[in-house]
């Protein structure tokens, strides 16, 4: 079929109008040591030490900043252990018993709207760094730098399009939570000092759109808008975004920063709230559980550091045809990872868990130039020129087709009519033309 | 159950190459069926002697290319078999050797000898395609390549006008070209492709058009008309043309822009010719001129091949057009009567260079456009001087 992919088949429906189950309390927590962006980390707590919910109990180590890590729950420190990352690596993780008593550290305080409304710009850049806030929409890039900037903002994105298919994790926060991220984006309006921000859904949506368009008249603030986007894939990635929103259009690599634009992912927006009104980090979020291979698919507000096996079972009772061969994919069912075991831990930037039941159908076929990949791809690369490319080894030619310009958004391999893994040949030829 | 780790993305579309191949399938049925219907016997020899010539050669390709390595061991003729064949001759190549065998078909004249039909099938696809790696690697669209073999090194060979008469006995090697679908009036006339004569064009005199004159309208929907078994009949080629577009098999960015300005600059050389004799009906003269001949078919069914055409959307219409531009070239002053199997090939060789990677991007840019838009006014400015000042007895 020679056509542009716009849509993939989705499963939303299945998860996205129940209320995300409560479920807050396991035996053990575990929190990461390390992370894709901080490799290294150092730990102020020994074996045996009670810690409070919120207390820093430890400091992870980037090239050039520093990521403090806090527990999220109260309780004893058993000691590390390893798990998978969700980057798909055994990682060392702090296990924390679970007291139940939910302590709360004394750093944890509520700000009256009269200190709130007397916080700087550098104020709310310390406190969302002492936080630890990163981008919640799985870039885990760190709030506090996007704050650091001196250009002028007169425009916040807030992004709660969501576009991969199967995951409804914030489709359910934004139902659940308007108030939290009206509230977070006029702290970031007061911090940028700008005067209009847009939340943008996906015009599908009715449900958010009817629940946004009652608060935000109830506010009567005319400079927040609702704006509603196409229903297309990779429309929540930023640069699609910020064009259909704004008709900016940005040049590759270029920061939304420079044009005074600011973006955020909606669970970044609740979290910033949540650092701003109570001086408190990410302990909690909203993730979804689904694919076709588990019986029941659900969202869950989560304690971070639960184990998605207690939640497989407990909750989502179990698989519906355990012999058969899966895939646990984190993230969404385009872009994200795929990881070799079962016993994953919920990190703060994990928004879903896809359980996939592998069917051995695709068997790859010789390339027939369909053009499928290169009418479906977003930045008007031809990934089937640097397959062909990467498949005879010549560097030249992978540079002169830019590879460095794809997002991975995996729609030449989805559009595929071969079956070929497209992706991973671009993603080699990203290797090659950064060399 | 084991959990298997695989990079992203984890979905696929439906879509196959396998359906795709079955949609041309089906969009060729109408014409193979009505072609059968017409020339029973001929379609069905043509047919049969090339699909088994194409599938046979394709499969003995893949044998010899997946041939086992000597590693010293005795193996047994069942244990190599396997080794060549398993997984990798499979439904593709019998469907893509079945569809080149279709076309190759219906583009061939009922005229030409049987064994002209199996060497033009085997150079179709042999020097089409396997040479090249097989399926997806092709240059060349097989069906063209076997046709334009066939009528240059036996296209002497091909029946003349004189054995559409029914009385007369033809040679060893050729099947009678007899047919009810046909008015004497056709078959007197005919010097086009059914009775393709020693040289196609040997009286230049007599060109495409003033012999077109003697059908009208009607018949040239119909297929009425002298051409090869299956190119003519444009109602069942526009219903497949529709599948096709419909199920998104073919590329409408190769065939539209192929007959619009394959149209156009008939047009132009309907207009030059008013413009001489004052005489001609220029929209009677596109209107011959599209339905005439293979350009239909080979628009609707050899161009759009997607192994053949470039990758990217505004390639393929420069690419798409080149053809047309050969096409009518070919057709107006060339000294061959019918331009589309050259002008398809042509238009394949332009679509390698269109895609080197200096220049190919799926982005319109100013560049293009000029491309595109010298490529409809130079020629049009050539069909009309040339035909102005250079005369139209050949036309």
């Amino acid at each position: 079929m020679i056509a542009k992919t716009t849509h993939i088949k989705d499963t939303k429906k299945l998860v996205g109008s129940l209320p995300a189950m409560r479920y807050t309390e396991p035996k053990y927590l575990y929190i990461a040591m390390a992370n894709a962006r901080c490799p290294k980390a150092e730990l102020f707590i020994k074996e045996g030490d009670h810690v409070n919910s919120c207390q820093v109990i430890g400091v992870r180590h980037a090239a050039f900043f520093d990521q403090p890590i806090h527990a999220t729950c109260s309780g004893t420190f058993v000691g590390l252990e390893k798990h998978y990352h969700r980057n798909g690596k055994l990682t060392d993780f702090i296990k924390l018993e679970n007291d139940f008593k939910d302590t709360i550290d004394p750093s944890v305080k509520q700000r009256t709207p009269e200190e709130i409304a007397a916080l700087t710009k550098e104020d709310m850049t310390q406190i969302v760094k002492d936080c630890a806030l990163v981008g919640l929409g799985g870039s885990s890039f760190p709030t506090y730098i996007k704050f650091q900037t001196d250009k002028p903002i007169n425009m916040i994105l807030i992004n709660g399009i969501e576009c991969e298919p199967y995951i409804t994790a914030d489709h359910r926060l934004m139902l659940e939570y308007p108030y939290r991220i009206i509230d977070a984006i006029k702290y970031a309006m007061q911090a940028f000092k700008c005067n209009k921000a847009k939340i943008c859904i996906k015009s599908k949506y009715k449900d958010i759109k009817q629940v946004y368009e009652e608060i935000l008249k109830d506010y009567g603030d005319n400079r927040i808008e609702l704006c509603c986007v196409k229903n297309y894939y990779p429309q929540g990635w930023e640069v699609a975004m910020i064009k259909e929103a704004t008709g900016i259009e940005l040049k590759p690599g270029e920061l939304p920063s420079n044009r005074g634009i600011m973006n955020f992912n909606v669970s970044t927006m609740v979290g910033l709230y949540k650092a701003i009104k109570y001086n408190m980090p990410v302990i909690k979020r909203f993730i979804t559980i689904t694919g076709d291979g588990i019986k029941k698919p659900m969202n869950f507000r989560v304690r971070v550091g639960t184990s998605i096996k207690d939640l497989l079972d407990e909750y989502c009772g179990g698989y519906i045809h355990p012999e058969k061969d899966k895939v646990f994919i984190i993230g969404g069912p385009m872009m994200g990872n795929s990881v070799p075991s079962d016993d994953i831990i919920i990190t703060k930037t994990v928004t879903s868990i896809i359980v996939l039941d592998k069917e051995n159908g695709g068997v790859e076929q010789p390339c027939v130039r369909c053009g499928s990949c290169v009418l479906s791809c977003p930045v008007h690369l031809e990934p089937v020129q640097i397959m062909n490319a990467v498949k005879v080894m010549d560097k030249e030619r992978i540079k002169a087709l830019n590879p460095l310009k794809c997002i991975e958004c995996g729609l030449c391999a989805y559009s595929c009519t071969s079956k070929i893994q497209v992706t991973d040949y671009v993603r080699r030829a990203k290797i090659f033309a950064k060399l | 159950m084991t959990i298997i780790k695989e990079s992203a993305p984890h979905l696929r579309r439906k879509a196959s190459v396998t359906r795709m191949m079955v949609d041309v399938l089906i969009a060729l049925a109408p014409t193979l069926i009505f072609s059968f219907i017409v020339f029973p016997i001929h379609t069905l020899v043509f047919y049969l002697i090339s699909v088994i010539t194409m599938v046979g050669a394709e499969f003995v390709y893949v044998g010899l290319k997946n041939m086992m390595p000597a590693d010293g061991q005795k193996h047994t003729f069942k244990e190599k078999f396997a080794y060549a064949y398993k997984g990798k001759f499979n439904q593709n190549n019998i469907l893509t050797a079945a569809i080149s065998a279709i076309i190759y078909t219906l583009i061939m004249p009922a005229g030409a000898p049987i064994y002209a039909v199996i060497i033009g099938a085997l150079a179709g696809i042999i020097l089409g395609k396997l040479v090249f790696g097989g399926l997806g690697s092709n240059i060349f669209n097989p069906a063209a390549v076997g046709m334009i073999f066939a009528k240059l090194c036996f296209g002497g060979q091909y029946l003349p006008v004189g054995y559409f008469d029914s009385t007369k006995e033809v040679p060893f090697g050729y099947i009678k070209p007899t047919t009810w679908y046909y008015t004497a009036n056709t078959i007197t006339n005919s010097v086009g492709e059914i009775v393709a004569g020693p040289t196609p064009l040997g009286d230049v005199n007599s060109g495409l058009y003033s012999n077109m004159g003697n059908y009208s309208l009607f018949d040239m929907v119909l297929g009425k008309i002298p051409g090869t078994l299956g190119e003519v009949y444009v109602i069942t080629i526009i219903i497949g043309a529709i599948y096709l577009l419909i199920r998104r098999s073919a590329d409408i960015r190769v065939m539209l822009p192929y007959l619009g300005t394959f149209g156009l600059l008939s047009l132009i050389a309907g207009l030059s010719i008013y413009s001489v004799d004052g005489a001609t009906s220029p929209i009677r003269f596109t209107l011959y001129y599209c339905l005439s001949g293979g350009v239909l078919f080979g628009g609707v069914f050899m161009l759009t091949d997607p192994v053949t055409s470039p990758i990217n959307s505004p390639s393929r219409i420069i690419y798409a057009m080149v053809a047309a531009v050969a096409t009518i070239f070919i057709r107006l002053f060339a000294a061959l009567p019918e331009g589309v199997g050259f002008s398809i090939l042509i238009a394949n060789m332009i679509a390698v260079v269109l895609d080197h990677y200096e220049w190919s991007s799926s982005r319109y840019t100013w560049k293009k456009f000029l491309t595109m838009g010298l490529l409809f006014v130079v020629p049009a400015l050539i069909i009309f001087f040339a035909i102005k000042f250079g005369g139209i007895y050949h036309v």
